[in-house]
């Protein structure tokens, strides 16, 4: 065979997303979108209660409604009535409980959606409203607290164990924080499509993270065996790990199956919101001791999240933040617990960051009062204490490949710092003049780019109270399944002539959820190929699992699968060629036909986490990224304008650069949303923001300009030397910009987010 | 959502006669209130008439004011040039209302008529006076950040989301009001109630009657006017509380002023024991201060809410300072 050219558009490239110019333009088509001729619509009905017994359902009056053709209740599931992606602890449709607001009590196919949503209301359920469990602290810690379940409330309780407990310290601080329950928010609602088969099986389209973990869940549900349930996957509008559990899969299936017509479900905006998993809430109590020079001697922490109702993903997400509880530092002596609790709250699972958010937020507040107890700056108290290649976790587990955490630092602090403020500093009231103009201020006034200050166009200031701040953040996230989770994902390569050009087709089950690994596996085909014209097929179930979305790790684990299998075809042809000298690929192809190879890619394998000590290498990788946050603060009316966001990340070997600071902005943003905007606001289990109109994700306005420096220092274990990287800014952004409100207010805010009241009212009382 | 009929009115009074001769009809405008609440099963009407394209979307000059139609979009108000002349607070208070693709479909008159805001107004599985009279209050002991510090009553302490009200109800707004027994105007003022006992009911306006105008009276002053808004997020989202104000100063001394809350009340709330401590006094910030204070003497903040005493008094103190220093 002869040397191809190196195609453009290989790994390293900003190659354009085959979906990029589709989403932009309003054209690419969603789950939501999906249609089939004579479908019918499906509707859920949802216990209003966080906390109840069912004492009866009556179906009666919604099945008499025109237009219905189906009500179905817990006694119709066809198989097993629990789900769950950890444990089946789910409840598929309530059965003689609910356990929080927004379960599942019923579902309906009409022939109209607004049919079927009043069909859903027409249903009468009797209930009986018990107490609510709704603090998480007692769920966890308080024997006395009722059960949510019968086997008890504590979901996993992981110990860390390492040294012994603290003595020797010089200086010790200790804080407690706190940490709301924020949403994945993403833009496009639970959405799918089931069509019923003829083989009695179902074909379901569904936007998702994990076609085949969704299978698994799904086909025992419906008592088919798992051959009988195909899926493939549709439009992903954003997913975040709020699609990692199942939502309208198993109902929108049995309703296919019982009309024997295909059935589409689509949540609405506010259905959305009790029809995922949230962030766990956090609290967390800790205690650090130093030497008099700021080097660690000991940690000691308690962190309970709440888990809400069912288990979801809750014991993988403990299993982070007792694992990275310390955050990427050296130090001895580690005496760490990690709880998650059920309560009737909404049910926690995935979110970007999975466990090691909380905790990261907390353990650098940590870092900060230390370095002021010790008289260092925050980048001296981390740099001092900053792991690096060969240190070892409190796990016992040892970084062994670069993490080179004091350089970041030091090039983070290194990067200059924004222009001055848009506004008379501190003591001057008085705007204007020609240094205001030649900054570009709008207005007839002379006065200052309300776009540029606390309150935005609320002109809440025209800068008299505004205060500055810097701050630092650090963060330590494991990429890939931990805790010896067989992690793994298969790709089937096929090379062939196509109108007489080579050209190969890559299928894999992996779900893109917008963060663009449909571009980056034809990346890895044309560099590992040489071919320019690289298709990725749609994403189903009539190939071997990929593994999740999430974890950061489809560019890694997918990504491996896809090269591995470009290489052995690869080695086919070179074999073909090597018989058959003088041939280019295409000659090759036309001579011999296709040629098609299938490989599964695993990572290194990992270990639990010994239960009782919180021992064992349950990592694979670990990623570090660093932020700094420049913020200006009306001290008066509590208001904060994030001026700029900087972050130092080390990803290994970038794959696209376009796609990866898109990762590293969103990530960076969701990080600021968390610190100042986003929470679901609940009482006494109750949600009561679920709208976007009331939840609070940052805009255009919120979202600062950031400067990014991405560093690569290759991972020898990773294909490519590649680190993950779409986690790991949503980390140490929160706490950056925590910091720098604290820093230019002086508070102590031990919990996020921030909320105006919690600065304007300490300063006027 | 249940079924409902929609009917196009051809001008006012039969827009006026089709609401007035059907109990459960409705006014639609720019639909960005009502629909959302028939969305979420809030509101039921059985009728819309739809008042949206009615010839009532003019902006008129008067004797040194303006008359406002009901029918004009938030963006073009925003955007009149005599409004952002002679009355700037509104055009602020306007443009930090909504988001721009809302500001584009609502009316004046819609704009006005939102209904007040409480999360559990919202939620129909939970008890609320405002939405079914005498189920309770799900706010008493429940999450009351948003809801109100003066004028409250045991059964509702919701507010008024308006930022376009504060600033007209500052400005001396007036309303002329076409219903069933003919035309009237009453002040803006005038036209919002507290709850009391009553709290389903937001106005005073009877069913059938339609709001035609707002008219703005000749204030020259208000040419030094500003609305501030402190809000949880730089754009689309409610006030925590927000600030109209005109100021007219002679001298070091406040000649005249005219002051507005939002987000404190189930109106909008003019601040007149403030102006009457402000006029003829000094213009100073130890008297803004102490104007506001005046005001928030009635305050009675609930338990998720006593913030809005400090951060209303410092948003006022912000306001008049500045527009004190803009006049030196």
């Amino acid at each position: 065979m002869k040397t191809e050219t190196r195609t453009s558009l290989g790994v390293g490239a900003s190659a354009p997303r085959p979906d990029g110019a589709l989403k932009v333009a309003g054209a690419f088509a969603y789950a939501s979108d999906l249609w089939l001729d004579g479908m019918l619509w499906g509707a859920t009905l949802r216990s209003p209660h966080p906390s109840a017994w069912i004492r009866s359902i009556d179906v009666g009056p919604a099945l008499a409604l025109p237009g219905v053709f189906a009500v179905l209740t817990h006694e119709d599931v066809p198989g097993a009535k629990f789900y769950g992606l950890e444990h089946a602890d789910q409840p598929v449709l309530a059965v003689d409980q609910v356990r929080y607001q927004g379960e599942p009590v019923a579902i309906v196919a009409a022939d109209h959606p607004e049919t079927a949503r009043r069909a859903a209301a027409a249903v009468v359920v009797e209930y009986e409203v018990r107490a609510a469990v709704t603090d998480a602290r007692r769920a966890a810690l308080d024997p006395a607290c009722p059960l949510v379940h019968p086997g008890g409330n504590v979901v996993r309780h992981q110990p860390v164990r390492a040294g012994s407990a603290g003595s020797g310290a010089e200086v010790v601080v200790t804080g407690e924080y706190e940490v709301g329950m924020q949403d994945q928010a993403f833009l496009g609602p639970e959405a799918g499509l089931a069509v019923p088969a003829d083989d009695g099986g179902v074909d379901l389209y569904v936007a998702t993270q994990w076609l085949h973990v969704d299978r698994d869940q799904i086909a025992p549900c419906l008592a088919l065996p798992e051959d009988k349930v195909r899926l493939t996957l549709a439009g992903v509008g954003g997913a975040f790990g709020a699609r990692e559990d199942l939502s309208m899969q198993i109902h929108a299936s049995m309703l296919a199956l019982r009309t024997g017509r295909p059935v589409k479900i689509v949540y609405g905006r506010e259905e959305s919101f009790f029809g995922h998993v949230h962030r766990h809430p956090a609290w967390m109590r800790y205690e650090h001791g130093a030497t008099a020079d700021g080097r660690l001697v000991y940690v000691k922490a308690e962190i309970v999240l709440d888990g809400g109702a069912y288990c979801s993903s809750s014991p993988a997400v403990v299993g982070n933040a007792a694992s990275l509880g310390v955050g990427p530092y050296e130090v001895e002596n580690v005496w760490i617990d990690a709880y998650a609790a059920y309560t009737n709250n909404p049910p926690c699972g995935a979110m970007r960051g999975f466990g090691a958010v909380q905790a990261c937020y907390a353990y650098e507040s940590q870092m900060d009062r230390l370095a002021a107890a010790c008289g260092l700056s925050p980048v001296e108290i981390r740099v001092r204490n900053a792991v690096s290649q060969g240190s070892r976790l409190a796990t016992g587990q040892v970084i062994d490949s670069p993490a080179p955490l004091a350089a970041m630092l030091g090039e983070l602090a290194a990067m200059p710092l924004p222009g001055p403020p848009a506004y008379a500093p501190s003591g001057s009231r008085r705007q204007g003049g020609s240094g205001a103009r030649a900054r570009g201020m709008i207005g007839t006034r002379e006065e200052p780019d309300p776009r540029r200050l606390p309150g935005g166009v609320g002109r809440t200031t025209r800068g008299e109270g505004v205060r500055r701040g810097v701050g630092y953040g650090v963060g330590i996230k494991n990429i890939c399944f931990s805790e010896g989770f067989d992690d793994y994902s298969t790709a089937r390569v096929r090379v062939e002539l196509l109108g007489g050009e080579p050209h190969a087709l890559v299928h894999t089950a992996a779900a893109e959820v917008g963060q663009g690994l449909v571009a980056v596996q034809a990346q890895i085909a044309r560099t590992e190929l040489g071919v320019d014209r690289v298709t990725v097929a749609p994403a189903d179930t009539s190939v071997g699992s990929a593994g999740s979305s999430s974890a950061s790790r489809q560019s890694y684990v997918t990504g491996g699968a896809v090269k591995a299998a470009c290489e052995a075809v690869r080695r086919r042809l070179e074999a073909l060629a090597a018989a058959d000298p003088g041939l280019s690929l295409g000659e090759l192809l036309d001579r011999y036909g296709p040629v098609e190879e299938t490989r599964e890619y695993r990572h290194r394998p990992t270990v639990p986490l010994d239960p009782v000590t919180g021992q064992g290498d349950s990592h694979t990788q670990l990623a570090l990224c660093v932020h700094r946050a420049v913020v200006d603060v009306d001290v008066e009316l509590g208001l904060v304008k994030v001026v700029e966001l900087a972050a130092v990340q080390d990803v290994g070997r970038i794959l696209n650069p376009l796609a990866l600071e898109g990762q590293i902005h969103g990530g960076s943003a969701q990080g600021l949303g968390l610190a100042l905007l986003e929470e679901i606001q609940m009482r006494d289990g109750r949600v009561l923001n679920p709208s976007f109109t009331d939840y609070l994700i940052p805009t255009i306005l919120d979202m600062p300009p950031m400067r990014l420096s991405i560093l690569e220092n290759p991972d020898p274990n990773a294909p490519y030397g590649l680190r993950g990287a779409g986690e790991p800014p949503t980390l140490s952004s929160t706490p950056a910009v925590a910091a720098a409100v604290r820093a230019a207010t002086g508070l102590a805010l031990p919990r996020v987010p921030i909320r105006p009241e919690d600065i304007a009212l300490a300063h006027t009382g | 959502m249940i079924p409902f009929e929609y009917l196009r009115a051809g001008d006012p009074a039969e827009a006026v006669a089709a609401v007035a001769g059907r109990p459960g009809a409705a006014f639609l405008g720019g639909g960005t209130n009502l629909v959302d609440h028939m969305k979420l099963g809030v509101a039921g009407p059985d009728l819309l008439v739809d008042v949206s394209r009615l010839p009532l979307d003019r902006v008129e000059e008067t004797a040194g004011g303006l008359r406002i139609g009901a029918a004009v979009r938030n963006s073009d108000l925003a955007a009149h040039p005599l409004v952002r002349e002679r009355y700037p607070v509104l055009a602020r208070a306007l443009l930090s209302g909504a988001s721009g693709q809302l500001r584009n479909v609502a009316t004046t008159a819609g704009n006005l008529l939102q209904r007040t805001r409480c999360p559990y107004f919202q939620d129909v599985t939970t008890p609320c006076n405002k939405r079914v009279p005498g189920s309770g209050c799900s706010a008493a002991g429940g999450y009351t950040r948003y809801h109100a510090i003066l004028g409250a009553s045991e059964h509702c302490v919701a507010t008024h989301p308006s930022d376009m009200a504060v600033a007209m109800v500052a400005l001396d707004a007036v309303v002329a009001v076409l219903g069933p027994g003919g035309a009237r105007t009453l002040p803006l003022a005038e036209l919002y109630r507290l709850p009391g006992d009553a709290p389903q009911r937001d106005t005073v306006l009877e069913h059938g009657d339609l709001i035609i105008a707002v008219e703005l009276p000749h204030l020259p002053f208000a040419r030094r006017s500003a609305y501030r808004k402190v809000r949880d997020r730089a754009s689309f989202s409610f006030a925590l509380v927000s600030v109209a104000a005109a100021l007219d100063l002679d001298g070091g001394l406040v000649r005249d002023v005219r002051l507005a809350l939002g987000g404190v009340a189930h109106k909008p709330w003019r601040a007149t024991r403030a102006e009457a401590e402000l006029r003829g006094g000094p213009a100073t910030e130890d008297a803004f201060r102490r104007a506001a204070e005046a005001e928030l003497a009635a305050a009675r903040p609930l338990p998720g809410n006593a913030f809005k005493v400090a951060m209303t008094r410092n948003a006022v103190v912000a306001t008049l300072r500045a527009l004190a220093e803009e006049g030196r």
